[in-house]
């Protein structure tokens, strides 16, 4: 079995962040969203991955994953440009998968529980499809399954006004090769796209068995800044306690905290966790970082307070206004205007930007 | 739908016919990687499928 990972899209809803870098290589606990989805399909045996690029990111997400190889796995790139649809997407892979089947991952996607049960549920049968669904809340926003006793899907529906189940498609799929010849009969929806859900709804048409696997735990899209950080405190929350960098006698670290080698909490600082703080960055002295916070390469902070907060990295915090559930670019410096003068706040803000003062 | 795909000979990247179409021709997508691809790569059918049903490769 093969998989294919999708890192395409524009990312539009998490500007300005992604003005300069693709949503898939955004951090969640100081792990780029991308390296989870890997992570779960090497862990379901799954190392042969073509990542399909779309316009955005290409050469980013090649430069980060490179082959594969520190990763356990082996990639193969596979470059869709245009958005024309997930089946669209699915199907530029097929050379690459050959007579296989696969599993198809969104790579903005971040699961608790990873692939396994769904690889190994659809490979004991005999099966067109698999669909990872999950119970929500709001089925009327989503595409709905509707299934059997049996956990086979006997039909499919998107945003429904009348749901016939509360379990939605969560972006993970496994697949027979049996897929790439229904895509090839499909045409582009209204909306310009070739949809999967249609690809699934004529396998299920032309009497292929669908199965379907209620994923349990959390299930994150980190579509948005707000997902971003809801993920990243799903994460924290089951991280271990590992000090490799430095905590500074007197110092307070309380909780779980990930200090990465090259790291150092000064004196007088105060961290508690769940907290990451990655490699190069320094806590300094009068700072306070609370809980469900990870603090990306190379920052410093200093005389902050921070909690409930993503730093991508290489920035520079030094303000001593409370900064909370905030998601902060790369290369960003937060001062402090109390000695300017006249007196008030000094933004630099980018496109799409998103402030509260 | 049709999807055409030409995969780069040197680095193994596969690249769709709607983007080779686009640049005509192009340095391959794969980083690092020196080779030009060109949409007349694609079979003559291939291509002429392609072009008979351009607007579908748009968005």
């Amino acid at each position: 079995m093969k998989g294919v990972l999708l890192a395409g899209g524009t990312g539009s809803r998490l500007r300005p962040i992604t003005h300069t870098g693709p949503k898939q290589l955004l951090p969640v606990a100081n792990k780029p969203v991308l390296e989870y989805a890997i992570e779960d399909l090497r862990d379901a045996g799954i190392t042969e991955i073509g990542v399909v690029l779309g316009n955005k990111g290409r050469e980013a997400i090649q430069d980060h994953l490179g082959d594969g190889s520190h990763l356990g796995v082996d990639i193969t790139y596979i470059v869709q440009g245009n958005p024309l649809g997930l089946a669209h997407a699915a199907a530029c892979a097929r050379e690459f998968v050959g007579d296989d089947d696969f599993v198809m991952y969104l790579g903005d996607n971040i699961l608790k529980q990873g692939i396994e049960e769904l690889v190994e549920s659809f490979e004991a049968g005999d099966f067109g499809a698999g669909i990872a669904l999950q119970e929500v809340e709001n089925p009327r926003e989503f595409g709905i399954a509707d299934t059997n006793a049996d956990g086979e899907v006997t039909a499919l529906v998107e945003k429904p006004d009348d749901p016939p189940s509360n379990l939605a498609l969560i972006g993970i799929y496994a697949f027979s090769n049996a897929v790439f010849d229904v895509i090839e009969e499909l045409e582009p929806s209204w909306r310009g796209e070739l949809e999967i859900t249609d690809a699934i709804q004529e396998l299920l048409e032309s009497g292929h068995a669908i199965d379907s696997h209620v994923v349990e735990g959390w299930w994150k899209d980190t579509g948005r800044p707000e997902d971003i950080l809801h993920a990243n405190r799903l994460v924290l929350k089951d991280i271990e306690s590992e000090h490799a960098g430095t905590i500074e006698a007197g110092a307070e670290v309380v909780g779980r905290v990930e200090l990465a080698p090259e790291a150092t909490i000064e004196s007088g600082a105060v961290v508690r966790g769940p907290v990451s703080i990655a490699e190069g960055s320094t806590i300094g002295s009068e700072t306070y970082v609370g809980p469900y916070t990870s603090i990306g390469p190379d920052c410093v902070v200093d005389g902050a307070h921070i909690e409930n907060t993503v730093l991508v990295g290489e920035s520079t915090v030094t303000s001593d206004g409370k900064i909370v559930d905030s998601l902060v670019g790369r290369n960003t410096t937060i001062g402090s205007a109390a000695d300017e003068l006249p007196d008030g706040r000094r933004l630099i803000v980018g496109e799409n930007s998103n402030l509260k003062l | 739908m049709r999807v055409i795909t030409h995969t780069c000979p040197a680095c193994g990247t596969v690249v769709a016919a709607n983007e080779l179409e686009a640049n005509r021709v192009m340095k391959c997508p794969g980083l690092e990687c020196e080779a030009v691809l060109r949409f007349d790569d694609l079979d003559p059918e291939a291509r002429e499928h392609f072009v008979e049903h351009r607007e579908q490769y748009q968005i």
